[in-house]
């Protein structure tokens, strides 16, 4: 067996194994919409280091207040990119305000968070409901009603580097939740969790409460 | 003068190797692949982050297809089928991965001064966060396999050596 025969079955391959791959990814549950801009707005360029960036360039503005350390400067570059996109940054204490005022239990105030079901399921800010961004199709049609309705709706995802929270506010914000509505809190599960405030485990409203009380 | 009915010890100790190559180089494949397409949408955000395309389809099409090409090619590597251009498919695709994975690890030990050994991150290679050296260590290993494969003719325990014509 030649090199050209070796080669004509590597393209036979290529070409059914492609072929394949594309009908098992339409079947997949978990599949990906080919044509679906799942990242709009960005280059491609993740926001991780667009803050980095970001934060580098406005070293100089930000340190004549004397606030200059790297994790301000993330903050401010966040925010800054979040304004320019028409939401709002909230941070942590606020948000534990919204959680324990009663309209949080009347759904005036509405938590969403943005993470897949395995992190969902493995514990969440109780009552928040799950809106995995990639599969809107699953997630929107529950969580819409309830955001359309609320006055505040605070989106949230594991906190960190994480964009999926900033991605699922401008999901919703397409979806026609009005934009002075929607805040994303940066800090997210993680800062929830780390700060011992009350995490629900398994499903909604599923009153398994871990770590605070219920 | 070889019998070919029954092969010298050597012949088949390198048709042995060859399988547990071909077993290996396709049993890795397939994890890899399976790991992969049960979170697509992990690999979608990592493959993004090697900022390789800026088309979104593209990036889809690279996040939604690798991971099931993998499973295709492990699987005819265990099963001993079209081996040589199933080999040659999983070098073209270990070849520049290896590659996009290095430059990746370099640009983060400039960026943070620590040294090569000590670098550790989510490279999408279906295993979550692991040390770089020791992942190109391991590409490494299954570069030379798949050539190994590629160049060789051991058609011990394949199903169909060859797709034109019958192993």
């Amino acid at each position: 067996m030649g090199w050209k025969s070796i080669l004509l079955e590597a393209l036979t391959l290529a070409a059914a194994g492609l072929a394949l791959s594309l009908t098992a990814n339409f079947l997949s549950p978990r599949g990906l919409v080919l044509a679906r801009d799942y990242f709009p707005g960005s280059t491609g360029r993740s926001a991780a280091m667009a803050i980095s960036a970001a934060g580098s360039n406005s070293n100089q503005a930000v340190s004549s207040a004397g606030t200059n350390s790297p994790a301000r400067l993330g903050q401010d570059a966040l925010a800054a990119r979040l304004a320019a996109q028409g939401l709002q940054l909230i941070d942590g204490e606020e948000v534990k305000r919204l959680f324990g005022d009663p309209q949080y239990a009347q759904e005036l105030f509405v938590f969403v968070d943005a993470r897949d079901d395995r992190h969902y399921q493995q514990g969440h800010v109780p009552g928040a409901y799950q809106f995995d961004r990639y599969y809107p199709e699953k997630h929107l049609p529950a969580i819409l009603p309830a955001c359309l309705t609320a006055s505040k709706v605070v989106v949230y995802c594991t906190g960190g580097n994480c964009e999926d929270s900033e991605f699922a506010a401008l999901a919703l914000k397409e979806a026609s939740v009005p934009q002075e509505r929607l805040f994303v809190y940066a800090g997210g599960m993680t800062e929830w969790a780390a700060k011992g405030w009350p995490v629900e485990a398994g499903e909604r409203k599923s009153g398994v409460i871990q770590n605070g009380k219920p | 003068m070889n019998d070919p009915v029954s092969p010298t010890p050597r012949r088949s100790g390198r048709e042995l190797a060859a399988a547990i190559a071909r077993w290996v180089l396709g049993g890795v494949m397939i994890y890899m692949g399976v790991s992969k397409a049960l979170h697509p949408v992990d690999f979608l955000k990592i493959v993004r982050q090697y900022e390789m395309v800026e088309n979104h389809v593209a990036l889809n099409l690279i996040a939604a297809a690798l991971p099931w090409f993998e499973i295709f090619c492990g699987l005819l590597l265990v099963c001993g089928i079209a081996v040589r251009g199933s080999a040659l498919l999983c070098l073209a695709m270990l070849i520049p991965f290896t590659w996009i994975v290095l430059q990746r690890a370099l640009a983060i030990r400039e960026a943070k001064a620590i040294p090569f050994c000590a670098i550790q991150f989510d490279c999408g290679c279906g295993g979550g966060e692991v040390i770089i050296c020791h992942k190109l260590l391991e590409n490494g290993l299954l570069i030379l396999m798949s050539a190994l494969l590629v160049i060789g003719a051991n058609r011990r325990w394949c199903l169909r050596h060859d797709l034109r014509k019958a192993g």
